[in-house]
């Protein structure tokens, strides 16, 4: 198959630190730790990209998420802080939290029942080669090395997908103008209005 | 008693017929159904964060671990269609795998925006009502 060796010890590194770091999000007291942890998740999702070959959406993955959306993650926690948390005898789980852990694990058992038969029924075809030019060959990686992924994804992109990446735009000034508008201060609505 | 360990004979009787037909360093070779339960399990414990915490924003963290593990899921699925492809297109199918980066890349802009209008919401709700826990933001409830 695909992962041999160090890559797919790597795998199994990288699955389980993923899968920590979340329960850490879910479980951390302090809000500002959930974050740290959180960026600590997506970097190993963007270090998977890159063990799946997907250099490009690792770079985004890194450059929008963990340098866009937790830097305002986490200026909001800045904002919002009532460091109330803190203190042991917070509450930090709701009163559905028992349902919320039946739900969540009647949906584990589901799944795990979606994939048993996959993983029975699933046979990689023998001596399956890859058809991209850079898996599977790891002596080339050296400097100097670019895979087409980054080329082909983009073609896509523009061909493709051409009318939704426009739209994507246009809802990214769209919630731009909303989040700007949403979150000035009474003192600014009162000058403007 | 009986009843449970037949159960759990039958559950891993296919793993263990598996296992003796092949070698030790080619079994624990991570394939995708190995992707998928780590994305499954980056979602499950999303959705038990969004169903269980009081703080608003930890909730949206959860949210983003759902996209992430969705992200995860279509990045592996393009990868091992990319893999399979000559099966696959002998078959009489279209592969298109590069369809998976491009959503995924979708779906990270939707998540950027909601992330940012939804952080918007929250700081207007601490403005108003001075509070980040949703169990007192109940102005809808009666």
């Amino acid at each position: 198959m695909q992962l041999h060796g160090w890559e797919a010890a790597l795998f199994y590194v990288l699955a389980i630190l993923t899968l920590f770091m979340a329960v850490f999000v879910v479980t951390a007291r302090v809000a500002v730790h959930s974050a740290l942890f959180l960026i600590s998740t997506l970097v190993n999702i963007a270090l998977m990209f890159i063990l799946l070959r997907a250099e490009f959406v690792a770079g985004v993955q890194i450059l929008v998420y963990v340098g866009g959306v937790m830097v305002l993650f986490l200026f909001v926690i800045m904002l919002v802080q009532t460091r109330a948390e803190e203190e042991a005898k917070v509450k930090l789980y709701t009163r559905q939290s028992t349902p919320a852990v039946i739900i969540a694990l009647l949906l584990a058992l589901s799944f795990y029942f979606a994939l048993n038969p996959a993983q029975t029924a699933y046979r990689p075809p023998e001596g399956a080669q890859p058809q991209v030019a850079d898996a599977g060959d790891m002596s080339r990686a050296g400097a100097g090395y670019i895979s087409r992924d980054t080329q082909e994804v983009g073609e896509q992109l523009y061909r493709q997908a051409a009318l939704p990446f426009e739209i994507a735009s246009l809802l990214l000034l769209v919630a731009m103008v909303g989040a700007v508008l949403l979150a000035r201060g009474t003192k600014q609505e009162q000058y403007y209005d | 008693m009986s009843g449970a360990i037949t159960g759990a004979l039958a559950l891993l009787g296919p793993v263990l017929l598996q296992a003796q037909q092949t070698p030790l360093a080619k079994r624990f070779e991570p394939t995708l159904i190995n992707f998928m339960m780590l994305s499954f399990l980056l979602f499950v414990v999303g959705v038990a964060g969004v169903l269980s915490r009081r703080n608003i924003i930890i909730i949206f963290m959860s949210i983003e671990l759902i996209l992430n593990a969705v992200n995860l899921n279509l990045i592996a699925f393009s990868r091992y269609l990319e893999l399979n492809r000559d099966l696959l297109t002998s078959k009489g199918l279209i592969v298109s795998p590069l369809s998976g980066p491009v959503f995924t890349i979708f779906i990270i802009v939707v998540a950027a925006a909601e992330a940012a209008v939804g952080l918007g919401i929250v700081i207007a709700m601490f403005r108003n009502r001075e509070t980040v826990s949703i169990d007192e933001i109940d102005l809808l409830k009666w």
